[in-house]
């Protein structure tokens, strides 16, 4: 039996580094078919997005180079200030009662009961049905007259119910209310991962050193689901800014600008009235706020992870 | 060597492009032999007229194969920008509107046609002016929708009432009290204004002389006080259930929960295919849109619809024996048989037009002399003073802003956002 010889230290060294550029190469093709498609299909346009937000641009004649006009006209639009002020508005309702009938559909599924399986399905479903239908029907739902929901409110005694989506100041509400039954199946789901990835033995310790429900609740439950919470967070967050279908389907931005979003206000400046300049200027707003409130969420959470 | 190739492959790419460029403007020689025609069409199933035209042509022009280019007619604008942006090369384009027809014209992207239009017999075809830019014409119109009041008969007998024969403004309203029947199921209503805003605002306009586009909207006071007022009575569905049920109108007129309804002329093509199709048994007439004074001209709105041609078109010669085609009276007797108001006027064109009840109201609602306004006049800032209008229609009618202070927030937002 030849024993081989160590090899001299150069040709060592060499298959090292020829092994780990392999290893990169590896690596790479693995995230090559994804990364190729979001770099040609989003990053090169973002980019370009963000370039034409400087420029006036109507996608016949060549772009023109005009400063910060796109921008200076925005602090003037009135329109663009309603938008930004009804996006918000839909944030601050959209999260927090997105989060909290999400989390509590999962506490109230994450037990053992009959039909379990048929009732975490009906609470996906929303999810995945067409916006087109949900929009009209709970459009129906509103209905100010003849709807359902104004006459279960006349039958408890609300002698003048809201006019909903054709209402300023319930257009927003109505919308808040559809958006919350359609999100909250999906982010169900991830709570109830989230829920079943907590260790019963902390549960149990808690119970023997005499924590109540509530107690256990707050201090063991909420705590280790933590992470959960973040990423739910942000996705919810990201979405909330994004609004744009729902608010299509259901009111167009009315009445009158009652719910125009920002999302729509891009598409309508870009899209139909060919101001891809001012266009990618909103959008390039909007790109900032949503980075700014992300980066916002992971600074807190790691603060609190230290 | 390598190099070379490189900046050859580069030269001739370039060179290709700059030829490709120029192409487009060089009238290219007549090429002999079939010719295939691409026409931009929306909701080619649904839209009759175009098959019709298509068909009529096709059998006169043996060597000429016509090939619709089919887009979703909500999207048509903008899939048509976008088209013609990236170099599109459709010979022949319909022009859903005149504002997206001056949008294109002032980019340079319609041939001029104005030899073709002269040679045509100008004086028979209406609606012909909005498309005249700077002497010159680049598209010509095939068919003219105006907008008439559509009645129902049968509820009108049952009420023992006269037919709406040039009747004014407040004798409709006192119509459509008299018409109303709650105890009916449904409830049937005496009057259906539709939830666009031209319903209002183009009637005051046309009716009025005022102008759409100057920021100054007082104009519409009357026209608006009636609509609410027919809501707030009862006479008309709310806006409010109108919009967000999106209340289809042909539906409140099919089925008789509405005797009576402004429209423009395109729906007589509706009901009939309606009627045909065995979906309803309405009993339908028509008569001139209400009047503010009675005994003048009836005065009316309504927009046209035309064809243009690509400056990119291969086959310009056969785009404009097409568009002549369309817009003359062969091209024009095609689409008057299904039901589609052309532009082109002349009694062969009236009697090929059978969609029509055959009673005299109706005939002589659409003979008549009558003057038909431009529903939203062009300029660079239509869409922008359109959009405004759109708004403020919506609070008023919803009942959130008095017609004084909804008016009056036109009269701001377009004079400070659009015209300042």
């Amino acid at each position: 039996m030849a024993v081989t010889a160590p090899a001299p230290l150069a040709t060592r060294e060499r298959t090292k580094r020829r092994r780990r550029l392999r290893d990169i190469a590896v690596g790479w093709s693995f995230i090559l078919p994804n990364f190729a498609g979001f770099a040609l299909l989003t990053l090169v346009p973002m980019a370009g997005a963000f370039v034409l937000a400087f420029m006036e641009w109507d996608s016949f004649t060549p772009p023109e180079w005009v400063g910060l006009d796109n921008f200076e006209r925005m602090l003037g639009d009135p329109t663009f200030w309603i938008a930004l002020g009804n996006t918000a508005y839909y944030a601050i309702g959209h999260i927090p009662l997105t989060m909290a009938a999400s989390l509590g559909l999962a506490l109230l599924l994450n037990r053992r009961l009959r039909g379990l399986g048929f009732f975490r399905t009906a609470m996906f479903f929303p999810y995945v049905t067409s916006l087109v239908a949900v929009a009209v029907v709970w459009n129906m739902l509103f209905n100010p007259t003849a709807g359902p929901i104004n006459q279960a409110l006349e039958f408890f005694g609300v002698a003048d119910p809201p006019g909903w989506t054709s209402s300023s100041a319930w257009a927003m509400p109505a919308v808040i209310i559809t958006s919350v039954w359609r999100d909250m199946g999906y982010y169900m789901v991830l709570y109830l991962t989230g829920l079943q990835a907590i260790p019963t033995e902390y549960h149990e310790a808690a119970e023997v050193d005499g924590a109540n429900a509530w107690q256990r609740f707050w201090n063991v439950t909420i705590p280790s689901l933590r992470p959960t919470t973040f990423f739910v967070l942000v996705m919810i967050t990201i979405s909330s800014f994004k609004v744009f279908d729902l608010i299509v389907v259901m009111t167009d931005g009315g009445p009158g600008r009652a719910t125009t979003v920002l999302s729509q206000l891009i598409y309508r400046q870009g899209i139909i009235e060919n101001r891809f300049g001012y266009s990618s200027a909103i959008a390039l707003v909007l790109f900032v706020i949503v980075l700014a409130f992300t980066a916002a969420q992971f600074t807190l959470q790691k603060r609190k992870e230290l | 060597m390598k190099r070379t190739i490189t900046a050859a492959a580069a030269t001739v790419a370039l060179a290709g492009l700059v030829l490709t460029g120029c192409s487009g403007q060089a009238a290219p020689a007549e090429e002999e032999g079939p010719v295939t025609l691409t026409v931009s069409v929306w909701n080619y199933d649904q839209t009759p007229e175009f098959k019709a035209l298509f068909e009529a042509f096709e059998a006169e022009n043996p060597d000429i194969t016509i090939e619709p280019v089919d887009i979703l007619a909500d999207d048509y604008a903008e899939k048509l920008t976008t088209m013609l942006s990236g170099g599109d090369t459709t010979d022949v384009l319909t022009m859903k509107n005149v504002t997206d027809y001056s949008r294109y014209a002032n980019r340079g992207q319609l041939l001029d046609v104005t030899d073709t239009v002269n040679a045509m017999d100008t004086d028979k075809i209406a609606g012909l002016d909005p498309y005249q830019v700077d002497d010159v014409y680049y598209a010509v119109p095939y068919r003219q929708d105006f907008w008439l009041l559509y009645y129902n008969k049968g509820l009108f007998d049952a009420a023992g009432l006269d037919y709406p024969d040039h009747i004014t403004w407040d004798e409709y309203a006192d119509l459509a009290a008299k018409l109303t029947d709650d105890a009916a199921n449904p409830k049937v209503y005496g009057s259906y204004q539709h939830t666009w805003r031209s319903v209002t605002q183009a009637t005051a306009a046309a009716q009025t002389d005022g102008d759409l586009l100057s920021g100054d909207y007082g104009f519409m006071d009357d026209q608006y006080e009636l609509f609410l007022g027919l809501q707030q009575s009862g006479s008309a569905l709310d806006y409010a259930t109108a919009k967000s049920q999106q209340i289809s109108y042909r539906t409140m007129f099919e089925t008789g929960q509405a005797a009576m309804m402004p429209m423009g002329s395109w729906y007589i093509a509706g009901i009939k295919a309606a009627i045909d199709g065995g979906t309803s048994t309405v009993d339908w007439g028509v008569a001139p849109l209400p009047q503010v004074e009675s005994g003048e001209d009836t005065v009316t709105f309504g927009s046209p619809t035309a064809f243009a041609i690509n400056t990119k078109s291969a086959h310009q010669a056969a785009a404009k024996k097409f568009l002549e085609f369309a817009a003359g009276e062969e091209g024009a007797k095609a689409i008057a048989a299904i039901g589609v108001v052309p532009a082109y006027g002349s009694d062969a064109v009236a009697e090929a037009f059978t969609a029509l009840p055959t009673d005299d109201l109706s005939v002589t609602t659409f003979n008549e002399p009558k003057t038909v306004a431009l529903e939203m006049p062009v300029s660079e800032n239509t869409s922008d003073i359109s959009t405004i209008l759109d708004e403020e229609h919506d609070l008023i009618m919803v009942g959130e802003a008095s017609v004084g202070d909804g008016i009056g927030a036109m009269d701001d937002r377009v004079t400070s956002e659009v015209l300042g």
